[in-house]
């Protein structure tokens, strides 16, 4: 309270209030002033190579030998495509010129952004066109197939110009400086909802189509991880033609290798087969290959790709072509000399194959109009059955009940005919037939005297042939009586059976049989109507366009095409999936096990994309800390300054004060009082002092000192008081006696600090801003 | 015009004046004398309160001046003047300018405060000096303007603090002088603390003796110094014997020879 009314009147305290305004006015100017001059002149030295923050677009460098026609073929484009640009010439450095290019606003685009490379591909010299309008973000290590979702999203935060393919990275240009913070913090939280599941894959389990596969994974975490997005971004699916081209390349070479001859090679007793070797074939040679000799262009090559598990080995024809296999026995080529034999081959040519089955497939089409017009009349012909099966089965029930009673009209005609004794009638037949046999026998004797005899004979012989067939006769007659019985039993089983198959015929649906026989029909009729003649001349013409290569030129287009894929971007053992943070890389490992076929893919997760510092921005954020860094030591030399040559004189007068009446102390007691004195009046005016000018030079210049946080800088400010406080009597020792002549005279505090103390102290603000009010100067 | 009861003051554990009583009357000097470090000077001071003491009272002009504020206390003083022994002259300011302070500071125009300090200077003999600084002058000079600077409030009481124990034996008489003039001609009243044994005897109306922070003797110096009843009486008494034979002895020696 007192205090306050010091403050108020016109006081010492007053003074020092003044004093500590003025102070603080002072410094921060110093110290803006300080920290403004540096930072404009590291501000134009920095312009002089980049230009101002903001003030280009776009840069180009060059080389220097190149500059001067570099610069006019770089005007004549910016006068063509963005007129209105302004060009300009920067620094030379270890042979490269920059020129800077600011574009108008309109120019100012994704699109034009993004086409920088074509517009300026045609500079001599041209090293490289870059992007430099600020405010900007950069992107970097976003998937190539991730950018375009990326992008759009970014597009749609508030702040956000545009977005653009800046290279391999995404660059974003921004409305305005601050905006950067928020859209930088916006960009974060969108990349932390997603990742990147790469899954690579080891040598020789590399996949023959990644790209097809990345797919499949990815479809398959969707649906069976329930999760909304989980995309393929190995590659970028939209724009990248080279991505298609290789995904070609890659269906063509499965294509071929699936043409290519499949040699098997069975090792020889005590042979065997490696990876990688090659074998020499007699092919069209007009001998088998000789050992030590170099193969000839007529032997065929053979290359093993692969060892099966029973010791063969298939191989792929590198030279020649599988069809001059014709001499099965093989020759390891060593050192590109032929050596032993070491297998047989034998081989399967899926060209032919495939000739043969387009050839065979076009003979059966030339067939088929017959075929369906034939089907089609059966069918006709089926129906009109049809037509009559109900009458017909009627007419069947009708047979087997006649049949059922001509068996029972067999049955009572052979029942009298078991009463009959043929045996004894057959018997004396037989006796009565032998007895004309030895009369004939006798007249032929007799004939052989007496030639009329004969009619005699004939008519005996005739006799005897009518008792045989009586005998015969009545041998048929015993066993029609049995047939009968057997006959009867035949219907009986006949006609259950019928009844049965009578059922079952019955339940056939016939209508339903001739509904479908009449769409069969009409489809004949359809079949009829191809145009037969096309197909067959198609099929002439894929038979004829088959492949129609020799395995050697499948394995050169082969190998060529893994030199070209091999050379590509395009990743052949590693996939990348982007979808959400909440997937467990763990659980995608079984779905890539199960596409892939094997489990011998690595799988890590990584950041979609992070934001890239901005060189640029970081330098001028350097040159912001040097600004505020050198305010805050100019605030801190000010302080002290102040402190030393305004304050100390204050310090020492508070402290004789206070000492006035205290006795010298020694010892533990001396030990003691000068901890107490951390909190002696002076020190606490020094850091009371300290604090409140520092920290308001700091907040009006601006000023920071690395790692202090601003809590800190009042405490910094009380230690440079409390340290000033304790060199107060040193750097401004006061005349005692003086103050106590001037107490002897009546004379108030103020008094004796405006008229005694401060116009001898140290020359400083105080002592000036005192001269206003001291009586004697 | 001044009553001290039971006066104490103490420095953490020394004690430094302890239950000292002094009653100075109206016109009245008394010198405060005692070995070095006897409380002389602490009970000087206190009376203005340049110390503040610890217990007892001290009645000015009527008034307990131990009971008021700081504030009124500076009004008091003005009515005390003080002298140093360091003279604890302003150094910045000229010696006018040194008298002159304590009267333009408390309301005095600035021509009539100069007057003032010419006069007061006058009296001690240095109105020629009114310009100069006090490194400019003697130390003689300096306490003498010392002296103009307390007379020039026209003070009800003088409290002298061994004025003349910084200066040159040559220059203390200057000063001794102005004192003696001071205590006999005018009619001043004054405490004087010094070690000036002839300025004691034959200035002082009364002496008291002091040793460790206590009186131990006050009366009229042939009483003090002739049948002193203290130890410290007792070697004044000595002092004096002995100074005034050697005096003697050395000036009736040259004058022999």
């Amino acid at each position: 309270m007192t205090f306050a009314k010091n403050i108020l009147r016109d006081s010492f305290q007053r003074d020092i209030l003044i004093l500590v305004i003025v102070s603080v006015l002072v410094g921060s100017m110093l110290a803006s002033v300080v920290s403004l001059g540096a930072n404009t002149y590291f501000s134009k030295t920095l312009a002089s190579f980049v230009g101002d923050y903001g003030e280009f677009d776009l840069i180009i460098n060059v080389r220097e030998e190149m500059k001067t026609d570099a610069a006019q073929q770089i005007d004549k484009i910016i006068s063509d495509v963005f007129p209105g640009a302004v060009l300009k010439e920067g620094p030379t450095l270890t042979g490269k010129t920059s020129f800077f290019i600011t574009l108008p606003e309109q120019y100012q685009t994704k699109q034009v952004y993004e086409d920088l490379g074509k517009t300026f591909g045609s500079i001599p010299g041209g090293a490289g066109v870059g992007v430099m309008t600020d405010p900007r973000l950069t992107i970097r290590g976003v998937p190539e197939g991730a950018k375009n979702m990326l992008m759009e999203r970014i597009m749609q935060m508030d702040g956000v110009r545009f977005a653009f393919r800046d290279g391999g990275s995404i660059g974003v240009v921004l409305l305005s400086l601050d905006k950067s913070a928020p859209v930088e913090k916006q960009i974060n939280a969108l990349l932390k909802q997603y990742q990147v599941i790469e899954i690579s894959f080891p040598v020789g389990s590399e996949p023959s189509n990644p790209i097809r596969l990345g797919e499949a994974i990815a479809g398959d975490i969707r649906q069976d991880l329930k999760v909304q997005y989980a995309q393929n971004v190995s590659v970028d699916g939209k724009n990248d033609d080279m991505t298609y081209a290789v995904s070609t390349m890659m269906e063509m070479r499965r294509f071929l290798t699936a043409y290519a001859s499949q040699v098997t090679l069975t090792p020889l007793a005590g042979a065997k087969l490696a990876k990688g070797d090659t074998l020499v074939f007699q092919g069209t040679a007009p001998a088998a290959p000789v050992a030590g000799s170099p193969p000839d262009k007529s032997n065929i090559l053979v290359q093993v790709t692969g060892i099966k598990s029973n010791g063969a080995a298939e191989g792929m024809v590198v030279q020649g072509d599988a069809g001059g296999l014709v001499n099965p026995q093989g020759y390891k080529l060593e050192k590109n000399l032929v050596g032993a034999a070491v297998a047989a081959a034998s081989y399967k040519n899926p060209r032919q194959e495939l000739a043969g089955a387009l050839n065979e497939t076009s003979k059966l089409v030339g067939q088929i109009p017959g075929f369906a017009q034939d089907a089609s009349s059966m069918s006709g012909i089926a129906i009109s059955a049809l037509d009559n099966y109900d009458s017909g089965i009627a007419a069947v029930e009708q047979t087997l009940s006649g049949v059922q009673s001509a068996g029972a009209t067999i049955q009572a005609a052979t029942s009298g005919l078991a009463n009959i004794d043929t045996s004894s009638l057959r018997a004396q037949l037989d006796t009565s037939s032998k007895g004309l046999g030895g009369l004939i026998n006798t007249l032929k004797v007799l004939k052989l005297v007496q030639p009329e005899a004969g009619s005699s004979i004939d008519s005996l012989a005739g006799t005897q042939s009518s008792l045989a067939s009586l005998s015969s006769t009545l041998g048929a007659l015993d066993n029609v009586a049995a047939n009968a019985r057997q006959a009867t039993a035949a219907i009986d089983s006949v006609v259950s059976g019928s009844r049965n198959t009578l059922a079952t015929l019955k339940a056939f649906d016939a209508a339903g049989a001739k509904n479908s026989l009449r769409d069969m029909t009409g489809r004949l009729d359809k079949v009829q109507e191809i145009n037969v003649p096309l197909v067959t001349a198609q099929l002439q013409y894929m038979a004829a366009s088959a492949p129609n290569l020799k395995d050697e030129d499948i394995s050169h287009t082969l190998a060529i095409i893994d030199k070209f894929i091999a050379g590509q971007v395009i990743p052949g053992e590693r996939i990348q999936i982007l979808t959400t943070s909440s997937v467990d890389a763990d659980a995608v490992a079984p779905i890539v096990a199960r596409q892939a076929g094997h489990g011998n893919a690595s799988l890590y997760s990584t950041a979609m994309g992070i934001i890239e510092p901005d060189a640029r921005g970081q330098l001028y954020q350097v040159l912001h800390e040097v600004k505020a860094i050198l305010a805050g030591i100019t605030a801190m030399v000010a302080t002290i300054l102040f402190l030393v040559f305004d304050h100390t004189a204050v310090m020492a007068v508070i402290r004789r004060r206070r000492l006035a009446n205290r006795a010298k102390l020694s010892g533990w007691r001396a030990v003691l009082a000068r901890f107490a004195a951390l909190s002696a009046a002076e020190r606490v005016y020094g850091m009371a002092c300290g604090a409140v000018m520092l920290t308001a030079m700091f907040i009006i210049s601006g000023g920071g000192i690395p790692y202090l946080p601003w809590i800190g800088v009042p405490l910094l400010g009380a230690s440079l008081g409390l340290l000033v406080a304790g060199y107060a009597e040193k750097i401004s020792p006061v005349a005692a006696d003086e103050i106590m002549a001037g107490e002897a005279l009546g004379l108030s505090f103020d008094e004796v600090m405006r008229e005694i103390v401060i116009p001898a102290a140290r020359p400083g603000l105080l002592q000036k801003l005192n001269n206003r009010k001291v009586k004697f100067r | 015009m001044l009553t001290i009861n039971n006066l104490h003051k103490r420095f953490g554990k020394v004690t430094a004046v302890a239950d000292v009583s002094l009653e100075v009357k109206k016109g009245e000097t008394v010198v405060l004398m005692g070995p070095s470090g006897c409380g002389k000077s602490t009970t000087i001071r206190t009376i203005n309160r340049l110390v503040e003491p610890d217990g007892g009272r001290i009645v000015f002009a009527g008034r307990d001046i131990t009971a008021i504020a700081p504030e009124e206390m500076r009004t008091v003083r003005k009515r005390i003047g003080f002298v140093f022994q360091q003279f604890n002259l302003i150094s910045r300011l000229t010696a006018e300018e040194n008298v002159m302070l304590g009267l333009v500071m408390d309301g005095m125009p600035r021509e009539l405060a100069s007057d003032k300090a010419v006069a007061a200077l006058a009296k001690v003999g240095l109105d020629n000096c009114r310009g100069q600084k006090p490194g400019e002058l003697s130390g003689g000079q300096q306490q003498r303007v010392g002296i103009a600077r307390a007379l020039a409030f026209e003070p009800e009481l003088m409290l002298w603090d061994e004025p003349t124990a910084s200066l040159d034996p040559i220059l203390v008489r200057e000063v001794l002088v102005v004192m003696e003039e001071l205590a006999k001609y005018r009619a001043n009243t004054m405490v004087v603390v010094t070690h000036e044994l002839p300025f004691a005897l034959h200035v002082a109306d009364r002496i008291v003796l002091m040793d460790k922070g206590r009186v131990v003797e006050e009366g009229v110096p042939d009483k003090v110094f002739v049948t002193p009843a203290s130890e410290v009486g007792q070697r004044y008494k000595e002092l004096i014997e002995y100074q005034m034979n050697t005096s003697a002895l050395t000036l009736a020696g040259k004058r022999v020879a």
